[in-house]
């Protein structure tokens, strides 16, 4: 039984990763309707930025982490105004395969600015573990959620009591309309790629933070977080938090009761044989909107 | 397709002829008559290029039917690629000659296809598209962990050979490729015109719509789907057998991707924009790898190995010029170039 729960307390520090992927890739999808890839090295970078303030040009760890937010923030405008705005009004598909093409872009740049290793990554948060009733934590993973958490509420606050917020799940809503109640339609979705990618580059830093910077981390962190936002429903930001945290702990049960009959990489598979199942029950998630299609 | 004032179609034959007129008739056979003598004065280098974009064509080829034609967008190809060449890899390590292992390959490669394409009956758009992608890893991770795939280290499948003539080389392999190649682009143009091809433009233009009319969705969606997973086994299968080596690292997610990619510059829905894209991509990858020792020669901050991660950057603004510039890929540029020049004096 403590085997069982210590599975799952760890599946639940990491899946707390894999939400904030998620969010972000459904923060995009819910203003503009399309799936994001981009997203996975948006965090790549988020990490890389932080990696240059904090330990290359030695700035403090506040000054750091707001520099390094305001960069992910740039290059999530720059995506949206030169790539994504102007294939607005063309397929769906062209939108979704523009991200991938930014992701296998940025993900070669990420590759050469990496040289093929990893980056030293700083211990800036406490470590260790601690052990309240026979379970490891490791207080790295729990601050990790820690952080998972407070975004969530940070954005679920801002959607819920501020005007640009309520702006935005209009704009979520419907386009036409919001359009003509006076809301900038424009104005949002580059607003909301600032956000995600901000959302995406605080996953980035935490990311780096429990398994460290290196050249699959944001493949690896990326598919994950469109699993978790697929089976939480990939319009609903409660979904992809409960999302985030199932699959990390059916991937740490998984890799602690399969690994050893299957061997290893187990954990890996787990999550896209869950997407499958999950694609072929329930195509909408968890908490998604079924849409009801017409002619 | 429009034509010079006064030339009529009379016949039905006619009508619905791929090549029309004597010019285009020399053309087709010169440029045969080109493509298959190239052996004689080419070098390994030449002829190994050529291989390898016949090969490409005949994978992107397949994935042009099943996205292109159909609609299902498939993110899995390089995996169904890597079920041929096991599949042929095992058969001929175990005596099967390659004759049949490649058919052999190709029907296992659109079986596991039927597998991987089981949720287009469920899902469509990006949906598919990472359900594709998950199939891609599940086929890949039991590749590299089954014993009978030789993990992470491959298979050695032999050459093929008659007799007791032995295709090892590059030139010797261009009289399999190649032709099979023109065989496959046969197949995959005819295809697109008849019934078959026209339910699967129905279901790509919309689906519930196509169902309306009497269109079998869960039949043609897997039938798409089998067909275009029969073209990545020969081509799987034809890569194994010429490089000699099968390993996990020839088939790689982002291959699947750029194959993806190669249809949207080429353009969606045509087989001519199949060869354009296939050749326009893969020689500009060969551009990248020749410059690359120059070009970190002159920045030697950058890594050593430069070529690969760059390839990927150089693809990557390619794919977003053609989205925003030409979405409808070179195919549709090609069109109006030869609409301009037949009606030449004239504008219109």
């Amino acid at each position: 039984m403590t085997e069982l729960l210590q599975y799952v307390v760890t599946g639940l520090m990491t899946g707390g990763l894999y939400a904030m992927v998620g969010l972000s890739i459904v923060l995009v999808y819910k203003a503009t309707e399309v799936v994001s890839l981009a997203h996975g090295e948006l965090l790549g970078f988020g990490a890389l930025f932080f990696w240059l303030f904090f330990v290359a040009l030695g700035l403090p760890l506040w000054l750091s982490i707001l520099v390094m937010l305001a960069c992910s923030a740039l290059l999530g405008l720059i995506i949206e105004r030169f790539a994504m705005r102007p294939l607005i009004g063309q397929s769906l598909f062209s939108a979704f395969f523009m991200t991938v093409a930014i992701y296998l872009m940025l993900d070669g740049i990420f590759a050469l600015i990496l040289k093929g290793g990893a980056v030293g990554w700083p211990a800036f948060l406490p470590a260790g573990n601690i052990y309240p009733g026979g379970i490891r934590i490791s207080l790295s993973s729990l601050a990790t959620l820690g952080i998972c958490l407070s975004l969530f509420g940070i954005l679920a606050a801002f959607f819920k009591y501020t005007k640009i917020g309520l702006g935005m799940r209009a704009t979520a809503e419907d386009h036409q309309l919001s359009q003509s109640a006076g809301i900038n339609v424009k104005w949002v979705f580059l607003a909301i790629w600032a956000i995600s990618a901000m959302a995406a580059a605080i996953a980035g830093v935490s990311a780096g933070n429990v398994m460290g910077v290196h050249y699959y981390l944001p493949f690896f962190i990326l598919m994950k977080g469109l699993v978790a936002a697929l089976f939480g429903g990939l319009d609903s930001i409660p979904g992809v938090l409960l999302g985030g945290l199932i699959l990390g702990a059916v991937e740490s049960i998984a890799a602690g009761y399969l690994a050893p009959i299957v061997g290893g990489g187990v954990q890996e598979v787990a999550a896209f044989v869950f997407l499958l199942v999950i694609l072929i029950v329930r195509p909408h998630g968890l908490f998604g909107l079924a849409r009801i299609e017409r002619i | 397709m429009q034509r010079p004032c006064g030339t009529f179609d009379e016949t039905y034959g006619q009508d619905t002829a791929v090549v029309r007129t004597k010019p285009q008739w020399g053309l087709v056979i010169a440029g045969l008559i080109w493509l298959l003598t190239v052996p004689l004065y080419g070098g390994d280098y030449v002829l190994g290029l050529i291989n390898h974009i016949s090969i490409l064509i005949i994978a992107v080829l397949g994935l042009q039917i099943t996205t292109g034609y159909c609609g299902l967008v498939s993110f899995g190809q390089a995996a169904f690629m890597a079920v041929g060449a096991y599949t042929s890899a095992i058969l001929t390590l175990n005596g099967v000659p390659f004759w049949l292992a490649l058919p052999l390959a190709g029907l296992a490669a659109g079986l596991i296809g039927l597998i991987g394409g089981a949720p287009s009956l469920r899902v469509k758009g990006f949906y598919l598209a990472l359900a594709t992608l998950a199939v891609h890893y599940v086929i890949m991770y039991l590749i590299m962990h089954l014993s009978i795939t030789g993990a992470t280290a491959g298979l050695h499948p032999p050459p093929p050979k008659i007799g007791n003539f032995v295709f090892s080389s590059d030139k010797t392999m261009f009289y399999i490729i190649v032709p099979l190649m023109l065989l496959m682009t046969y197949f995959a143009k005819n295809l697109a015109r008849t019934k078959l091809g026209r339910a699967f433009v129905a279901i790509r233009d919309n689906d519930l719509a196509a169902k309306v009319m009497g269109i079998n969705l869960y039949y043609y969606k897997l039938l798409a789907f089998f067909i275009g997973c029969f073209f990545a086994g020969i081509a799987g299968s034809l890569l194994g057998h010429w490089w000699q080596v099968v390993a996990p690292e020839q088939f790689t997610i982002v291959q699947s991707l750029i194959y993806v990619g190669m249809i949207i510059v080429g353009g969606l829905g045509s087989v001519a924009g199949v060869f354009f894209g296939v050749i326009s991509l893969r020689l500009l990858d060969e551009v990248v790898f020749l410059a690359a020792p120059a070009l970190s020669a002159a920045f030697p901050t950058l890594a050593m190995d430069i070529a690969a991660p760059l390839s990927g950057v150089v693809f990557g603004l390619v794919i977003i010029l053609f989205l925003i510039f030409e979405p409808r890929g070179l195919a549709h540029r090609w069109e109006i170039f030869k609409t301009s020049y037949r009606l030449y004096p004239f504008s219109y």
